[in-house]
């Protein structure tokens, strides 16, 4: 047995969402302070998709997050970073030599794992989740030392443990995928990052010509949301609705389904151009966030007493379509936005 | 909202982490602070673990009297479906479903069995019965 013992001087900071948080703390060993809603924003982390037929954890699937590995991947395109991104390595054990080696290079390796079971993990999350992330950095015998954004601290897993993370099966399996950052320029282009960035995310909310995606799926869902209680009971669209809530609110998203840290992104860049346009679309979406956690206190009414509603399903659904208008007016807003 | 006694959870082991919430006041700032989820969050979050702990107790009483095979009971214990289930162990889906009946199950061999307990996770002798 090995006893060779590797640890980077990594710093973990808490972050509200998975993979900008790793994102920024791996560019922050490299010596670039980038926050978390920075990388958020610039990584088009924001989205949203309601797709009825595919059931996840026996509700319909809503994500209010883009697919794995796309906020890392476009942040390092948009700031002219070299990185890697290996997405599916066949064999496990050579998935964790892989390891091995970058951590013998020095580099922190961001993963992306399946949350059931992990076993640092707070209980009340250890659901079927294959979309987290994590980055490992370091090693000490058997052990990995991991720094998950969603603790507070960083957190050991054990080699049996951490493979078995990373070849979850379900949907999205990661498949061992894994990434790091080769190379960072000295100096980033912010205001072209910032420009790529709002630009891809106003398009993947406001003009993908498919119903199901963005602010039209957000509509959609409003529409379905009214006919649950008809179509399925109440017990169900208690939980249907459930399942909406609990993606926006509770599996690591900082509140409101990423809405607040898109609104400190937007915030932030508006105070670094000086553009006083963003920081209006910024409180604008503050103001869509609140809406978004006001929703959540009324729809938390119906999720306690599943077979007696105490809210009716069809103002949920009008407020969910308000919601939407209300988005759909940030995103036109920043369409306008010449940065 | 820094409330650990969480009184809506009603397994013990729940609630215990810290977490980072973002959250926007009148004067236009975005604040961060690290602590526990609020009522709804539990409240929603809860409900999802009711809905499991519901299938689980389910599938538990249908082996008892022998409806079922135990495989459904560690399936559902571990938030799985046949599908997943099929996808983690390598055998395809309608075998799967077979093993659900206790006679199909009763005739499988231990090489059939070793691989469902690597998908749970336990021993083989584990996998006959439910606790």
């Amino acid at each position: 047995m090995e006893t060779n013992k590797i640890i980077l001087n990594y710093t973990h900071r808490q972050a509200g969402h998975c993979e900008s948080g790793a994102t920024s703390n791996l560019l922050n060993f490299y010596g670039h302070d980038l926050s978390e809603p920075m990388a958020f924003g610039i990584g088009n982390g924001l989205y949203f998709s309601y797709i009825p037929f595919l059931k996840v954890q026996y509700a319909p699937m809503i994500s209010f997050r883009n697919l794995p590995n796309v906020v890392f991947h476009r942040s390092a395109k948009y700031l002219n970073i070299d990185a890697t991104v290996v997405k599916k390595i066949r064999d496990p054990k050579e998935s964790m030599l892989a390891l091995d080696r970058n951590l013998e290079r020095g580099i922190p390796t961001g993963m992306q794992v399946g949350t059931f079971n992990i076993t640092f993990f707070p209980p009340e999350y250890r659901m079927h989740y294959n979309m987290h992330n994590f980055v490992c950095f370091g090693k000490e015998g058997n052990l990995y030392h991991i720094s998950d954004t969603v603790m507070e601290d960083t957190q050991v897993l054990s080699y049996e443990d951490l493979l078995r993370v990373r070849y979850a099966k379900g949907p999205f399996a990661p498949n061992g995928k894994m990434y790091w950052i080769n190379n960072v320029p000295k100096e980033l282009d912010m205001k072209s990052a910032i420009a790529a960035g709002i630009k891809k995310t106003v398009y993947e909310m406001i003009k993908i010509p498919f119903p199901l995606i963005g602010v039209k799926g957000l509509r959609w869902l409003s529409r379905d949301l009214k006919k649950w209680p008809r179509k399925h009971g109440n017990d169900k669209a208690s939980f249907y609705l459930g399942q909406i809530l609990r993606m926006a609110e509770d599996f690591g998203t900082g509140g409101a389904g990423f809405r607040y840290i898109y609104g400190a992104f937007l915030k932030e860049s508006g105070e670094l151009l000086n553009n006083s346009e963003l920081l209006e679309a910024s409180d604008m979406m503050g103001k869509t966030a609140n809406q978004w956690r006001e929703f959540t206190y009324i729809g938390a009414k119906n999720c306690k007493n599943r077979a007696a509603p105490q809210e009716d399903y069809g103002m949920l659904g009008n407020r969910l379509f308000e919601i939407a208008e209300m988005e759909e007016k940030v995103y036109r807003k920043l369409d306008k936005i010449k940065i | 909202m820094d409330d650990p006694t969480n009184p809506v959870y009603k397994d013990q082991r729940h609630g215990k982490s810290r977490e980072l919430l973002y959250s926007y006041d009148e004067n236009g700032k975005f604040k961060k602070t690290v602590g526990f989820h609020g009522e709804p969050d539990r409240v929603i979050l809860q409900q999802a673990w009711d809905v499991f702990n519901d299938r689980i107790e389910n599938a538990r009483q249908k082996v008892i009297i022998g409806k079922v095979s135990p495989i459904v009971y560690y399936m559902e214990k571990n938030l799985m479906d046949p599908l997943s289930l099929s996808m983690l162990t390598g055998i395809s889906i309608w075998r799967v479903k077979l093993h659900f009946k206790p006679f199909m199950f009763k005739r499988l061999n231990r090489k059939i069995l070793q691989k469902y307990a690597d998908a749970f996770n336990i021993g083989v002798n584990k996998l006959t019965k439910v606790e």
